[in-house]
């Protein structure tokens, strides 16, 4: 078979395949404008529980157990925090996924946007994407030892915490947004 | 019609008559008026069918006149689908005018890079240049339409299923236009002969599937225009938060790389 078949073969499939799921769907809009259903609510349970969180991925306890001998019990331990981290992980995931469903919110309704604030924040929701994955995927394989899941329990914390501010101002400025859409007097829009 | 197999003259008038048919259901239906660029490239279609049978019957079907005749219709019909196209797509963004201002620049920029690629090679005698413009046009078109689209489905904006039909068809027509170029170029290169009659059974029977797909959509009514609406708060906002979501994720962005680096250097 020719090279150039095979290649353009390729991207003909890759292109239906891409048409039929960016196609899919019945013609309403996924969330429509609904905010994230308890974003804020979510936030605040995540960053509700980092002083457990911290305390479960601390090393000291790993030691003090190793130090104790009780046989088994390490190992358990370990498996445990593990699950506690990637757990955490993947609420860090539907945060972020819910401040870039804010984002595309307002910029929905926005009768301007700003091409490069919207590539940037593609490429940059591409870049988080791809380190989540392999973050993830370290962890899972466990190639992450105790200290580092400890490391990470700091860097997603930080994170989390800047992230409940900007999600709870996100919420409400979209909210006010979104509550004028749904209004009936919508007294403040400006039919074109 | 000289020089043109018999199954390929019964192809080509159920062809026509389905492109017939459908711009009848526009014109009954009064979707001319809403689609007006669309119905302009269906007739265009029909008209260019009747050029290229006066063509054929006078001057035959592999000479020269034939085929500039042919090619030349052929450039008003691709510059009009390119047309009909944008237009769909206008409808269904009308009410998003930032997301349609992206939209807009996402076609284009697809469309000239990668048409652009695909003339790279293409100095060597002008019926291998119009074979490769053709297929760069469909690849071209296929690639910045669906990236339009991803883009639709990335704002979850709603497509109406008649719209859906409409760009759906012109995507599998151009991907079918690509794979009939690229084999009809692998077998002349090959010394197999002409693909001449094939390419026309492989691409006129993609299209009356095309056809097919859009008499049948056209039944249904057409969503009412919607209103465009601006926001002045929600630009406000925009430009407001936009940038502060960014600079976040690019710090976050940040914290995973050094978490990581952090963690090769220290292995």
């Amino acid at each position: 078979m020719s090279l150039s078949l095979i290649i353009f073969g390729t991207i003909v499939l890759a292109l239906l395949v891409l048409l039929g799921l960016v196609l899919r769907g019945n013609g309403q809009p996924a969330g429509s404008y609904a905010l994230p259903k308890g974003s804020e609510e979510a936030g605040r349970a995540h960053t509700n529980f980092l002083p457990q969180m911290r305390q479960a991925l601390k090393p000291d306890d790993e030691e003090f157990l190793a130090r104790s001998g009780v046989r088994g019990l390490r190992e358990r331990v370990t498996r445990e925090r593990r699950r506690v981290a990637l757990s955490y992980l993947t609420a860090l995931r539907e945060e972020f996924e819910e401040l870039m469903h804010v984002s595309r919110v307002i910029a929905t309704l926005s009768p301007q946007i700003g091409v490069a604030q919207e590539f940037e924040r593609l490429r940059l929701r591409l870049s988080f994407l791809w380190r989540y994955r392999i973050i993830l995927l370290s962890l899972r394989a466990g190639f992450a030892p105790l200290p580092r899941l400890c490391d990470l329990s700091n860097l997603l914390s930080g994170y989390s915490v800047r992230l409940e501010e900007t999600m709870r101002e996100m919420g409400e400025r979209a909210a006010l947004v979104a509550e004028m859409v749904s209004s009936p007097d919508r007294r403040r829009i400006h039919r074109i | 019609m000289a020089g043109l197999a018999k199954y390929i003259q019964w192809l080509w008038m159920l062809s026509v008559a389905l492109q017939v048919l459908v711009c009848s259901l526009l014109f009954f239906k009064g979707y001319y008026r809403r689609l007006p660029v669309f119905t302009a490239y269906v007739l265009s279609n029909v008209c260019q069918a009747a050029a290229l049978y006066v063509t054929y019957n006078l001057y035959g079907f592999r000479t020269g006149s034939a085929i500039a005749i042919g090619w030349s219709t052929q450039g008003a019909t691709q510059l009009l689908r390119i047309l009909a196209t944008t237009e769909v797509i206008r409808l269904i963004l009308r009410p998003y005018r930032g997301i349609w201002g992206l939209g807009w620049r996402v076609l284009v920029g697809a469309f000239a890079a990668v048409f652009s690629v695909t003339l790279i090679d293409s100095g060597r005698g002008l019926q291998w240049t119009i074979g490769l413009a053709d297929r760069g046009f469909h690849l071209a078109f296929g690639i910045a339409l669906v990236a339009c689209l991803s883009l639709v489905h990335y704002y979850s904006v709603p497509i109406h299923p008649v719209y859906k039909a409409l760009l759906g068809g012109f995507c599998f027509y151009s991907c079918t236009a690509v794979i009939a170029n690229t084999v009809g170029r692998i077998l002349y290169l090959k010394g197999y002969g002409d693909f001449g009659m094939g390419w026309q059974l492989v691409t006129m029977g993609a299209y009356m599937g095309v056809l097919l797909v859009w008499l049948v959509a056209l039944r249904t009514p057409l969503p009412e225009p919607p209103r465009q609406l601006t926001f002045p708060e929600a630009e406000r906002t925009y430009w407001e938060m936009s940038p502060r979501i960014n600079e976040r994720l690019r710090a976050l962005n940040e914290r995973l790389d050094n978490f990581w680096n952090s963690e090769a250097t220290q292995s």
